[in-house]
């Protein structure tokens, strides 16, 4: 142990005046630790963690990372069984860390070829791989293994008070703003219908094709979806060791199963996990953190699910508080990516008091760009936030698209005038209104959309009678309401577009097409996959670039002077 | 499960633009169907915006054209599962939680994905966790 020397205490020790500054930065109100690699409280680089092996005997891996089958936990069992090519592990184990590595980097060894070769290697490996990489480096292996070409965004849409006027008028706005996939969740879950319901609605009034989602527990969250009120689920935990799979109350063939059935109904799942949840939940078996994720990554692959949410999510403060932990962050996408997932690349939960830390935490997925950079981004403030906040809010957009038009990278994101906004928060309000009519529940007020047109947070709005509303949601649940009937009732109710934006993200489970890796609707309702929109990076000069429409569109700002009258601004 | 067209291409991805003939629903209807004067009408019901075991071969065979086997082989356990109702989907999830079930329970499990839904992949995935949760101690006591 080193030595640990005392907190200050009282006014007796003299501080000089820069001293007294530097102590008010918000970045020291956040918190720091030292390693401690026995217990698993370290990124990425710790003694404790397996060296890498691999053993192949008559077509079945016998010996991963040091351990014989019969010594196998369930986690090793699943990876060997299901996630690793056994034909040619033997082969990509035999490459050296640093050519793997190299391989990666350089631009001229294709996506296609880093891909192949990573299908045959165990977690220890990949560690070993990764762990040769620096921050750079892993940014320049994430720009060319993100699955899908074109980069995009999420975000979260909730309420403090789970007003379900104030979701769908925020989800309207997120929505013309850029967001291809939108997310809410609940304080009370019981709520769950109505505010799912005002996410979908928004989301349809915002940008026809937006994607949308309620993250609850499964059976709720899984009946949602099948339901047609939500697209898509995010929410299904996976671990990185078997205690805490077990503690979880799942395992990796239950996930499997689960990912199965999801595709089942055609609606788009992808898992979730990351780095920290482990030591956070008190069983890291002495594995450092990446290397935990680097399991559940491959597990997530062996289960066959289209994609993964990860980078530390909502167990950030873990690696944040490490050395090198925010490199692991980064890390833990960039093999998400190289193993061939969607990656919704975390950025998604309030990490740090200090702006400029935020900001650099966010830079090794926004500037190579993820298939969804931020898993998400809180377009509610903060205060708002049910997922506890997020390291991007509403207050940020400004910012975040100054940062897009500075680095001239694509965030998903654009600036939108505000009578644009007002006009869809307007209309997704109007739109709640009469399809509470139409569902017979506790009436929205002109004042509530009057409210919703123009407000920033719950606080602006008239307060529901929740007991009503929670009487509604039952009710909704009870009468087997279906998105399909909500589109006849938009229908009905005078919003055809809405209804028509509706019924054709619900024809995509006809079709299947979500299904595939990192899908997407584009405002033409085209499926965008790592399929017909796979990463073709190669080096400069190639793959997305933001050039064209698209980066006329992130030129513009809230304020950019005309270069012809510098008395006047650019609309 | 299996359809008189010839092998899929990553070129005929989107499905619902390149390729709407090969796509119906479980009762039926083609995509062209399933507008807003049906849905208005009352001509189309939930069942009608379900995912055919069909479609879901096809989006098997994307999968592995694209390279992704896993992908494909968990297109494959969903097909088999496009029969199976949703609780009992649930129910069968839930009976894969860890220490749910004794030995005996996922065997019925197992022979009853064959048996009412020939739903053999989904059966081995099943018969596979019973073999794993036994060498755990990750099994119920029998009853």
């Amino acid at each position: 142990m080193t030595a640990v020397a005392p907190q200050p205490t009282g006014s007796s020790i003299r501080t000089s005046k820069r001293t007294e500054i530097l102590e008010a930065r918000p970045v020291n109100l956040d918190g720091f630790v030292e390693e401690w690699p026995e217990k698993g409280l370290v990124a990425m680089e710790s003694d404790y963690d397996p060296q890498p092996s691999v053993r192949v005997e008559d077509g079945r891996i016998v010996e991963l990372d040091g351990r014989t089958r019969d010594r196998f936990d369930f986690m090793d069992t699943f990876i060997a069984d299901h996630a690793i090519d056994v034909e040619t592990c033997e082969e990509a184990m035999a490459v050296p860390s640093v050519e793997i590595a190299r391989m990666i980097v350089d631009p001229r060894t294709s996506r296609a070829d880093v891909v192949a070769v990573g299908r045959g290697l165990t977690p220890a490996k990949i560690l070993d791989v990764v762990k040769l990489m620096n921050v750079v480096e892993i940014m320049m292996g994430i720009q060319k293994t993100r699955s899908r070409r074109t980069p995009a965004n999420q975000a979260h849409s909730t309420s403090a008070k789970d007003n379900p006027i104030q979701v769908a008028a925020d989800a309207a706005e997120g929505a013309v703003r850029g967001f291809a996939e939108l997310e809410t969740t609940l304080g009370v879950v019981r709520y769950a219908p109505l505010v799912a319901i005002g996410l979908q609605v928004g989301g349809q009034v915002g940008r026809g094709g937006t994607l949308t989602q309620c993250a609850l527990e499964e059976a709720t969250e899984l009946d949602l979806g099948m339901r047609g009120i939500t697209a898509y689920a995010e929410t299904i935990s996976i671990y990185g060791t078997e205690s805490v799979f077990v503690d979880g109350d799942v395992t990796p063939w239950s996930k499997a199963f689960l990912a199965s059935a999801y595709a089942s109904r055609g609606i788009k799942m992808r898992f979730t996990s990351g780095t920290g949840s482990e030591v956070q939940m008190g069983n890291a078996e002495g594995r450092s953190m990446l290397y935990l994720e680097i399991r559940c990554i491959l597990m997530a692959r062996g289960a066959g699910v289209q994609g993964l949410q990860n980078g530390s999510i909502s167990c950030i403060g873990v690696p944040g508080a490490m050395p090198g932990g925010i490199r692991a962050v980064a890390a833990e996408n960039l093999v998400a990516s190289w193993m061939d997932l969607e990656c919704a690349s975390g950025n998604d939960q309030s990490f740090s008091h200090s702006p400029m830390r935020r900001t650099s935490r966010l830079l090794p997925q926004m500037l190579p760009g993820t298939d969804f950079v931020c898993s998400g981004y809180s377009a509610v403030p903060n205060k708002d936030n049910m997922f506890a906040g997020s390291n991007l809010e509403t207050d940020d957009y400004d910012d975040w698209n100054v940062i897009q038009r500075d680095m001239q990278v694509d965030g998903g994101l654009r600036h939108v005038r505000e009578d644009v906004i007002l006009q869809v928060r307007n209309k997704a309000a109007r739109a709640m209104q009469a399809l509470f009519v139409e569902l017979d529940l506790p009436p929205i007020t002109d004042e509530e959309v009057e409210a919703a047109t123009y407000a920033n947070s719950s606080d602006d709005y008239p307060d529901r009678d929740v007991l009503a509303d929670l009487e509604g949601a039952r009710s909704v649940m009870e009468r087997g309401i279906t998105g399909l009937d909500l589109v006849r009732f938009l229908e009905r109710a005078g919003f055809g577009d809405v209804a028509e934006n509706y019924l054709k993200v619900l024809r995509q489970r006809v079709s299947g097409d979500l299904l595939q890796t990192a899908a997407v609707l584009t405002a033409d309702f085209v499926p965008l996959a790592a399929i017909n929109d796979a990463n073709d990076y190669a080096g400069p000069g190639t793959g997305y670039r933001l050039t064209g429409e698209r980066w006329d569109e992130l030129k513009k700002l809230r304020h950019v002077t005309s270069a012809e009258n510098p008395e006047e601004e650019v609309v | 499960m299996t359809n008189n067209v010839t092998e899929l291409t990553p070129a005929d991805y989107p499905l619902s633009i390149n390729r709407p003939e090969l796509l119906t629903t479980p009762t039926g209807k083609s995509l062209d169907d399933l507008t807003m004067a049906a849905v208005v009408a009352g001509e189309i019901t939930s069942e009608d915006l379900r995912i055919s075991p069909d479609t879901l071969a096809l989006q098997g065979q994307l999968a592995a054209a694209a390279g992704r086997r896993q992908l494909a082989d968990n297109f494959t356990r969903a097909s088999e599962m496009t029969a199976i109702p949703d609780a009992e989907v649930l129910a069968m999830y839930n009976s894969l939680r860890p220490n749910a079930s004794s030995a005996a329970q996922l065997e019925d499990l197992a022979s009853r994905l064959e048996s009412t839904y020939s739903a053999t992949t989904c059966a081995a995935l099943v018969r596979e966790a019973a073999q794993v949760y036994a060498d755990r101690n990750l099994l119920a006591e029998e009853d």
